[in-house]
């Protein structure tokens, strides 16, 4: 059962509301609990036991923390200042210890799980070089839904315990459902504690302005899924999967397909979820805002899956750039190299691991490991190239907020956007290689409007659905863009319009979607990360 | 604060469901006037709607065992009975409820025979509680069963492959080595839960309107086995419902396994159809009173598309 | 503070520090400018700024890290 599925919409969601709803406000969060766990059964089965284990976990290395912190206040309080500093040390130690430790487990289960398959086959491989045996085997592993994202929010919140951001949670069953949330384990956003835990256990009743905005986001998630990103998943399957028979103008109209698929289906799938969080009050993060308005590629990944690039950002990013080997280098550049030089290194250390951690983060594969180094060249030349290409733009009279620049900006991001997520999509990095090359083989602009594009599965009436969906989604875009969220606030719209809005979009989604005879249900990519 | 929120409500849900009946009258009218190229497995659902009222006396339901084992132009043929079948691939037991009501809207059979491998076709508890939810609306709101119609405006309409009266001509064979598949045992196959619940309710829709309803098994040694039978023999004794299972006769019926088939045993190519509808002929003489409607002006169209029919299968 | 307004002007002279209360939030200092000021803070104020330091609140306007600053030099 997907977030797409009309049995969560219009069964799942209505039973759960209820049920919510008759419960004594006190004990809604345990409602919310329950359906968590039947979700995730629902899809995982006994594969619970992982989720249960890391709540366990989470919960405990939260409480360890605290334990020893006050036991550290305790001892400073009888001791003088030399003795001070000394106790300060030895905590500070015994905690990163345990932090250390709660980290390592939830990163092993995650590594058996998702990369045990990736390290063998890879040894194997050098190992066959010099003719050695290799004893492990590579075998099929199953996945619980959203391991990769909930192990995210687990680390996040035993670093902020850490930090000393939050306050360990006492209760181990408020503490499974804030990992465990139903709409957000499939697919993310991933939640900081301090972001969604207070409103989750408060069970604030429902309210018909939540339900009917919660709603609206829903049905303009669907909108996005099943009329655009359901109709694209056929060409866009065939071409790659079959791709050493096309070049030219047919895979660059694939990369660009593959990648509109994939924002609408992400993003449509984010609408449903934060639709479905805010039917009982709850505000989850966004996790898109516009990428297609991105002018380079750091600011698209700060438009697009948001919560990940945060994530990152806050718990690899500064911590790896504050960190001993990066201040000392810091450092002796400056005394020794310069300060352009300098920070261009740090910047280099710090974004690393970032992107090599993207890359990984979305599977074991070659493919995206590069997908990854792509993004880390790409935004390192931006930093490095920046004092030069301001002088050129000055030298130029070129006023970096001229429309005209700024489409040609984006015009380069689109570039670089579709360029990176054919190599995403591709099975394999090779065969992104081969596809890459091969558009600028025999390529023709008129394949694009003479018909050839109609041929993978996709009729004229579909095509034409397509084109209509992106030009409203780009639409509500643009206009979201300048005045903030449209469809957020078209509920204080007054009412005839407002109704209208909300017939139309039932309507287009009833009639144009792609589901019943002749469609296949689409199952969600990103829940397969 | 709370009764006008109602009210809102009410009156939100009120205009909505007029839209969507309005748009279910439009397609339902739209798929009746091009049902010939109405595509997939509503192509059915809109065929028979569109047969004119109150003409077809005998309806076959059931899966793809169900449109390859009977065939109503030989039926026609041979003693004038007007059958419809009204069998998809993969037909649902839901489905096959919804699709009686369906027919039931604009004919009135005097018999139902069914096809009961639907009977054992078990999608999971979720898959069958979402049919279960999704058939009636697609039954009471057409717009959801043919929303995709507006695709032919740029597409084009293309009438999908002929057939006669639900049945088409396969005549390819592709032969089983006729092994014995009916061996007597006492076990039994359980019948899943949901298709008991439907079956009830076909059941006595069939009692309500006054139609006899008869339980076929069509020969096929994929599809069936004696634990089927066994299981379906008790069902039907249970049930008061007259039940064939034609896999025990195949002999006396004359299906030879190397001729028969075109895809290995699981369907009947149309020569097998011909022997069973031939047989199943017999049998609805000799226990009902179906009417034969040769030479009557209203049926007119029935001789010619059985002239059409034996023209297709002497080429 | 003097010093600090010196070093944030020499990050990105277009930016009001006196008035803008969300460098971060709005996006005005990126991540690169933010590890560039820790690097010019801990040379020029003398202290260590950690990993549990680098939170939006504390540099989203020059005041907020002035307080910082202050916080980490009494320790």
């Amino acid at each position: 059962m997907a977030y797409n599925a009309s049995l969560y919409i219009f069964i799942f969601l209505p039973i759960c509301l209820a049920v919510y709803q008759m419960t004594p406000e006190k004990h809604r969060w345990k409602v919310l609990l329950g359906f968590s766990w039947l979700f995730f059964y629902m899809i995982s089965g006994k594969l619970i036991v992982y989720l249960l284990g890391t709540t366990l976990l989470t919960h405990y290395i939260g409480i360890w923390l605290t334990w020893l912190k006050t036991r550290e206040q305790m001892e400073i309080g009888n001791a003088d200042r030399m003795q001070k500093k000394e106790i300060k040390k030895k905590y500070q130690k015994k905690r990163r210890a345990v932090l250390f430790l709660g980290v390592l487990i939830l990163l092993s289960v995650l590594a058996c799980l998702k990369y045990y398959n990736f390290f063998v086959h890879n040894t194997e491989m050098i190992l066959d070089r010099f003719s050695l045996a290799f004893p492990l085997e590579t075998r099929q592993v199953m996945m619980p839904i959203g391991i990769s994202f909930y192990t995210l929010q687990a680390i996040a919140y035993m670093a902020d315990v850490y930090w000393g951001k939050i306050q360990a949670e006492e209760n181990p069953g408020r503490m499974a459902l804030f990992l465990g949330f139903f709409p957000q384990i499939m697919e993310g956003p991933i939640c900081r504690y301090s972001d969604t835990a207070e409103s989750l256990y408060q069970g604030k009743s429902l309210r018909y302005e939540n339900i009917s905005d919660g709603y609206v986001r829903i049905f303009w998630g669907l909108f996005k899924k099943k009329i655009v990103a359901d109709r694209l998943a056929a060409p866009v399957g065939v071409i790659f999967g079959h791709y050493t028979q096309y070049h030219g103008a047919v895979v660059a109209a694939a990369a660009v397909a593959y990648t509109v698929q994939l924002y609408m289906e992400f993003s449509g799938c984010m609408d449903i979820v934060i639709g479905s969080g805010k039917l009982f009050g709850i505000s989850l993060p966004e996790n898109f805002r516009q990428p297609f308005c991105a002018r380079n590629a750091s600011e698209f990944w700060r438009r697009w899956h948001i919560t990940l690039g945060t994530w990152f950002k806050t718990y690899i990013f500064y911590p790896v750039s504050v960190s001993g080997p990066v201040k000392r280098w810091n450092q002796y550049g400056r005394k020794h190299a310069g300060k352009y030089v300098t920070n261009l290194v740090t910047s280099a250390l710090a974004l690393f691991p970032v992107w090599l951690c993207n890359g990984l983060w979305h599977g074991a594969k070659w493919s995206y490991i590069f997908y990854g180094m792509y993004y880390f060249t790409l935004i390192l030349l931006g930093t490095a190239v920046k004092p030069v290409r301001e002088r050129i733009l000055q030298a130029c009279h070129i006023r970096e907020d001229a429309p005209y620049w700024r489409v040609l900006q984006i015009g380069k991001t689109w570039v670089i956007i579709f360029t990176g997520e054919l190599f995403f999509r591709a099975d394999g990095f090779r065969a992104g290689l081969h596809m890459f090359r091969s558009i600028f083989r025999g390529f023709d602009i008129r394949q694009f409007w003479d018909g050839t594009l109609l041929g993978f599965g996709m009729g004229r009436a579909d095509l034409i659905a397509v084109a209509a969906g992106c030009i409203v989604v780009a639409v509500v875009g643009s206009v979201s863009e300048r005045k903030g969220n449209v469809i957020g606030r078209l509920g204080k719209v007054r009412t005839p319009l407002r109704w209208c809005a909300y017939y139309a979009l039932i309507l287009a989604v009833f009639l144009f979607a792609a589901y019943g005879d002749g469609y296949q249900a689409v199952d969600l990519i990103y829940a397969g990360f | 604060m709370k009764m006008k929120i109602l009210r809102r409500c009410t009156a939100f849900f009120l205009i909505l469901g007029v839209l969507l009946w309005a748009c279910s009258v439009w397609t339902d009218r739209l798929a009746e006037d091009m049902a010939d190229s109405v595509p997939g497995r509503n192509h059915t659902v809109a065929k028979i709607s569109a047969e004119p009222e109150n003409t077809v006396d005998l309806l076959i339901l059931g899966d793809s065992e169900s449109h390859t084992s009977m065939s109503p132009m030989e039926l026609w043929g041979e003693s004038g009975v007007s059958a419809y079948v009204c069998g998809q691939s993969g037909q649902r037991i839901q489905e096959t409820y919804y699709m009686l009501k369906k027919a039931l809207q604009t004919q009135s059979p005097k018999a139902v025979i069914l096809e009961t491998n639907v009977m054992f076709r078990d999608p999971g508890f979720f898959r069958n509680l979402q049919t279960c939810f999704a058939e009636p609306l697609r039954y009471y709101m057409p717009v959801f069963r043919y929303h995709s119609l507006w695709k032919m405006i740029f597409d084009g309409q293309k009438n999908t492959e002929d057939d006669y009266k639900g049945f088409m001509i396969r005549n390819a064979v592709d032969p089983c080595d006729g092994e014995e598949y009916m061996k007597e045992t006492t076990e039994r196959q359980e019948i899943p839960e949901f298709a008991r619940i439907y079956m009830e309710k076909i059941t006595e829709l069939c009692r309500k309107n006054d139609i006899s309803l008869v339980l076929m098994s069509a020969p096929s040694p994929k599809n069936y086995n004696y634990r089927k039978h066994n299981a379906l023999q008790e069902y039907a004794d249970a049930q008061g419902l007259p039940y064939i299972d034609l896999n025990l006769k195949t002999k006396e019926i004359g299906i030879d396994w190397k001729q028969d088939s075109y895809d290995k045993g699981d369907h009947l190519n149309v020569y097998g159809a011909q022997k069973v509808t031939a047989y199943m002929g017999k049998y609805l003489k000799e226990n009902y009173d179906l009417p034969d409607h040769r030479g009557d002006p209203k049926y007119a169209d029935w001789d010619q598309m059985e002239k059409k029919y034996r023209e297709k299968l002497n080429l | 503070m003097e010093e600090l307004m010196e070093i944030l002007r020499e990050i990105d002279d277009s930016i009001d520090y006196e008035k803008e209360t969300a460098l971060i939030d709005s996006q005005l200092l990126d991540s690169f400018g933010v590890i560039t000021l820790v690097a010019e803070l801990e040379e020029n104020f003398d202290i260590t700024i950690e990993a549990a330091e680098m939170v939006p609140e504390n540099f989203n306007s020059a005041e907020a890290i002035w307080k910082m600053i202050q916080r980490l030099q009494e320790n």
